[in-house]
């Protein structure tokens, strides 16, 4: 595994800062396990989608490292860059969109894999969950047949009955009551959990490496969502996956959440363990994002809208691109961009107020 | 299934009652008095009486209806004017032909415009995209008459390459390869109208279903590309089935000029020389046969798609 | 994209199929900047066809002025003359009779017998719409499910049915096409009634107190008129097919007048002997049916309203 490339890389972001507090931004912070290689490592990705003569920075530089084992949390308003980050790691868009940085799973960059390569590593190695499991599934084929089509797709089985067999076992490891006639069920004919369940067996039937959920439960039920979100902790807990989990309920974050990064205008602003990062937040952005939430622990309510509007991925301002919205910005907010900077242990935040504090 | 399918039939009932009524009302709208064009100048008062009487021309309107509709489900629709046989069994014989032709025809349409719509989704840009909305364009605009006379002239008439008209050869054999040779061109004059037709629809249904979230889910699970068309394309084709049966059920209209040109002995050719002939029963019982065959298309239609879209089984 | 192409529902989804061109085959693209550009001119195809039908009124209206014969007028001896030959452009038919002539003499009919039936079920179908749309529950479910009867046929077998009951001769060509083009446009102006009636004025001009015939007249038809005109339009391309093939039939003009359809079957004798000419009448129409379908098309697109009342 080349370790070099990333490493330096990564280190761009902070290092270009002044106030950059240890001379590798990553390996101070947000990782327990320390030298551990993460699975997936993202670094410096940007995403730019152009039609039309439109051009729209949705991701500007995301550093991200996902452990096996581990759930980080992309939060973030909407139009924020989560869904893309998650997508772009896949690679699922068209011509329209182009990357750059690196995406690596252990070792082996993403981004520049052959489009053939990249059709085994998706779904066999990095799995989505996405958003709408009634929209996630076919619904003119049954779901044993969907299950099974993704088991022989990559190859993990070696013949149609055996296919059959493991679609049975997961629709039972993913709790749901009846797999066999959940096997021969048509999506239209099971509940919204059900659904889920299924769609979830589908992302874990090959035992992926790293998982990417994109708010797998926003569209279900309160009750439904918090056993959804048992199940995935259930499931990472056996499979040891890397998860990214993407999704804007502060609630869920806090829940299930090992680590956090607040994305704000297709940045992460501010990174670190969930439990620290929701609980004493450091950057402006996360600070009222969470006085946004009526009243936490009593209802886990949505993101509540800031002051102002975040800004359109086309046409994100000079200097901090929260500046415009930020009760503390001042003269260098709105000329210089701020950099993820470590601040405190295992922690990282752009801003410039920040920068100051450290260096003082 | 079975549910759903008796209940389509019964919804099937009223229509054919209404269409019923229609050729009944377009029998009765004959200009003229029809006792007299029967029996000629030359008939006498009492034989005019009587044959009225015998016509069933003196009772109230509904009552001749009832007895009409009561003939028409006895499989009596009259007597040919002309040829003084049985209308129905004639245009029966007829309609055989038709139906062979039009079943090439909508082979030829559905294949086709399912091969080009699919194209036209799948391809990107606009040069592909440009020439399929030409070509279906075009080809919904031609006049079949247009079409099958251009085909005769630049592909029979000048180089013997098809046979210009007719079923069979009358000399040579006449086992399928011969059927085959007289088919393709009335088959693909008859066919453009709804291949255009069901191109465009292909090309929306398949655009729709490509844009369909579950595709990306398809995708981020690494089926590959292929597969995953091919999963969109059977999610566009209960949609496409019904306007595809619908257009073959129009096929049995644009088929009447086809038959024409080509001298096919079909329905259509049947139902014109009989307007020459002012041969109106014949002419009733061939859009009743063809207006029958229609309802029966739809039904089938209505069945594949309960069978191929589970949602609608109900 | 609207080209009528069979009397089918025009309210029914797909059977009239308006996807922009331009979507792309693949995902990913954000609809709202696809959307926004939206075309406010003609693209040149459907300008060039509007030339081609204005060619053709012209032809029509300017008849006597532009052909050097009259239709009927012809010399056996000069039967069958090939192009461009003796002051014939496209050649004489089998009676010598200049085919150029006949063409443009014939587009007079022609164009009749295609436009005058979706004029007369433009109206009759708006009229039934508004009935069927404003009416009560009743009215509603009696209009439409007469209608319906006559999806049961394929149109132009019904067309023929009425033409020939009622007799060869223009004006009955005329009736069966009117009564075959009623029922899409009725359909259409219903469901345009349904969705006009739902908007927030409507609610204001009933609480107002106004009549229905004075909303009707002074909400409803203003609204529901550009729906309907630009299907109209779009329908007259099929109407000149339709009317060309009763011609055909022999159940339009009698012969030996000029009329495009009549002129296909007269010349197809002559496939064999000079397949040119026999071919002009059949190319005109085909002409004639592409560019009133292209143009039809174009006026849609400029107008854009089907997108507007979603
Ligand atoms: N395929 C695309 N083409 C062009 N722009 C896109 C595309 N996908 C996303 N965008 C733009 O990228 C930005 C980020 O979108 P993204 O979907 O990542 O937001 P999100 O954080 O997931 O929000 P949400 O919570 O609403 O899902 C948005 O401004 C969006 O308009
Ligand atoms: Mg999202």
């Amino acid at each position: 595994m080349e370790t070099a490339t990333p490493a330096t890389s990564s280190v761009v972001a902070a290092s270009s800062s002044p106030a950059a507090a240890s001379p590798d931004g990553r390996d101070g912070t947000g990782q327990p396990t320390g030298a551990v290689q993460p699975t997936l490592r993202i670094s410096d990705l940007h995403t730019v989608f152009r039609s039309r003569g439109l051009t729209v920075a949705a991701v500007r530089g995301v550093d991200l490292d996902l452990h096996p084992g581990e759930i980080t949390v992309l939060l973030g308003e909407s139009g924020s860059g989560k869904s893309v980050t998650a997508k772009s790691v896949m690679r699922l868009y068209g011509a329209n969109a182009s990357f750059s940085g690196a995406v690596e799973l252990e070792g082996r960059d993403l981004l520049s894999l052959p489009p053939k390569e990249m059709l085994a590593v998706r779904g066999a190695e990095i799995a989505m969950v996405p958003q709408d499991p009634t929209a996630a599934l076919d619904p003119l084929r049954r779901i044993g047949a969907q299950l099974v089509e993704v088991l022989r797709q990559h190859k993990v089985v070696p013949n149609k009955a055996a296919a059959q067999a493991r679609a049975l076992e997961l629709l039972d490891q993913v709790g749901i009551p009846d797999p066999k006639r959940v096997y021969r069920s048509f999506p239209h004919e099971l509940s919204g959990g059900m659904r889920q369940r299924a769609v979830i067996a589908i992302a874990v039937s090959c035992d992926p490496k790293v998982l990417i959920a994109d708010e797998p439960t926003t569209a279900l039920d309160v009750t439904v969502q918090a056993q959804i979100l048992d199940l995935f902790q259930r499931l990472i807990a056996e499979l040891h996956s890397a998860v990214l989990l993407v999704t804007h309920d502060v609630g869920v974050a806090e829940e299930v959440g090992d680590r956090v990064g607040v994305m704000y205008a297709g940045r992460i602003v501010e990174f670190g363990p969930a439990a620290e990062v929701l609980n004493t937040p450091r950057h402006p952005y996360t600070r009222a994002l969470l006085d946004s939430i009526p009243t936490p622990g009593v209802e886990r309510g949505r993101l509540r809208s800031i002051v102002g509007q975040p800004p359109v991925s086309g046409e994100i301002p000079a200097g901090c691109a929260f500046g415009l919205r930020c009760p503390h910005a001042f003269a260098r907010c709105r000329s210089v961009d701020a950099t993820l900077i470590s601040v405190g242990e295992r922690r990282q935040a752009a801003c410039h107020l920040l920068e100051e504090e450290v260096s003082a | 299934m079975i549910r759903f399918l008796l209940r389509r039939i019964g919804l099937a009932v009223p229509t054919l009652l209404g269409v019923s009524i229609v050729i009944f009302v377009t029998i009765r709208i004959v200009p003229g008095d029809p006792v007299a064009s029967l029996l000629g100048p030359t008939g006498s008062a009492e034989a005019r009486e009587r044959l009225t009487k015998d016509l069933g021309l003196d009772a109230p309107i509904p009552v001749q209806y009832v007895k009409w509709l009561g003939n028409v489900v006895q499989g009596d629709l009259g007597r040919s004017i002309a040829k003084q046989t049985d209308a129905l069994p004639y245009v029966w014989e007829a309609f055989r032909n038709t139906l062979t032709l039009s079943i090439f025809a909508a082979l030829v349409a559905i294949l086709g415009g399912i091969a080009l719509g699919v194209l036209a989704a799948t391809r990107r840009g606009r040069v592909a995209s440009g020439f399929s909305t030409a070509v279906s364009l075009f080809s919904i605009s031609a006049p079949q008459y247009s079409v099958g006379l251009i085909l005769i002239v630049y592909l029979s008439a000048g180089r013997g390459w098809f046979p210009s008209g007719g079923m069979r050869n009358p000399t040579g054999d006449s086992g399928f390869g011969d059927l085959l040779n007289h088919l393709w061109l009335p088959g693909i004059s008859a066919a453009l109208v709804p291949l255009g037709i069901i191109a465009r629809m292909v090309r929306s249904s398949m655009l729709d279903a490509l844009s369909a979230d579950f595709v990306e889910s398809l995708r981020a699970r690494g089926i590959p590309e292929w597969k995953v068309r091919w999963h969109a394309f059977h999610n566009a084709l209960p949609s496409v089935l019904t306007i595809a049966g619908l257009q073959v059920g129009y096929l049995l209209g644009g088929v009447i000029f086809v038959e024409i040109v080509f001298s096919w002995p079909g329905l259509g050719l049947v139902v014109f020389q009989s307007i020459s002939q002012r041969d109106l029963p014949v002419i009733q019982a061939g859009v009743l046969v063809s207006a029958l065959a229609f309802v029966v298309i739809n039904l089938i239609v209505d069945a594949l798609h309960g069978l191929m879209d589970p949602r609608i089984r109900r | 994209m609207t080209v009528v192409h069979q009397i089918t529902d025009p309210t029914r989804p797909g059977a009239v199929e308006d996807r922009p061109d331009e979507v792309p085959a693949e995902p990913d693209v954000a609809p709202a900047a696809t959307k926004s550009i939206k075309r406010r001119r003609l693209g040149w195809p459907a300008r060039i066809a509007g030339s081609v039908c204005a060619l053709f009124f012209l032809a029509a209206v300017a008849a006597p002025l532009l052909t050097p014969f009259g239709p009927l007028e012809g010399d056996r001896s000069q039967r069958l003359l090939p192009f461009f030959s003796g002051g014939h452009l496209l050649g004489t038919d089998g009676q010598g009779r200049d085919v150029l002539s006949r063409i443009i003499w014939g587009a007079r009919p022609s164009l009749l017998t295609g436009l005058i039936p979706v004029f007369v079920a433009g109206l009759v179908g708006t009229v039934l719409g508004l009935v069927a749309g404003l009416g009560t529950r009743r009215i509603n479910s009696i209009v439409m499910r007469t209608l319906d009867v006559f999806y049961a046929f394929p149109a132009v077998l019904l067309a023929i049915a009425i033409a020939a009951a009622l007799g060869s001769g223009t004006s009955n060509a005329i009736i069966a096409l009117s009564v075959i083009l009623i029922p899409p446009i009725a359909r259409l102006a219903e469901s345009e009634v349904a969705r006009i009636k739902s908007a927030d004025f409507m609610e204001a001009a009933r609480v107002s107190g106004a009549g229905w015939l004075s909303i009707s007249i002074r909400h409803v038809l203003p609204n529901a008129a550009p729906a309907i005109v630009v299907y109209c339009t779009a329908l007259v391309g099929l109407s000149i097919v339709y009317a060309a093939g009763l011609g055909f039939l022999g159940l339009g003009v009698a012969p030996p007048n000029a009329e495009w359809g009549l002129m296909v079957n007269d010349l197809r004798q002559y496939t064999f002997s000079a397949p040119q000419i026999s071919l002009v009448p059949a190319v005109v129409i085909l002409i004639a049916s592409v560019a009133f379908n292209v143009f039809g098309d174009g006026l849609r697109d400029l107008l854009d309203v089907r997108a507007e009342g979603k």
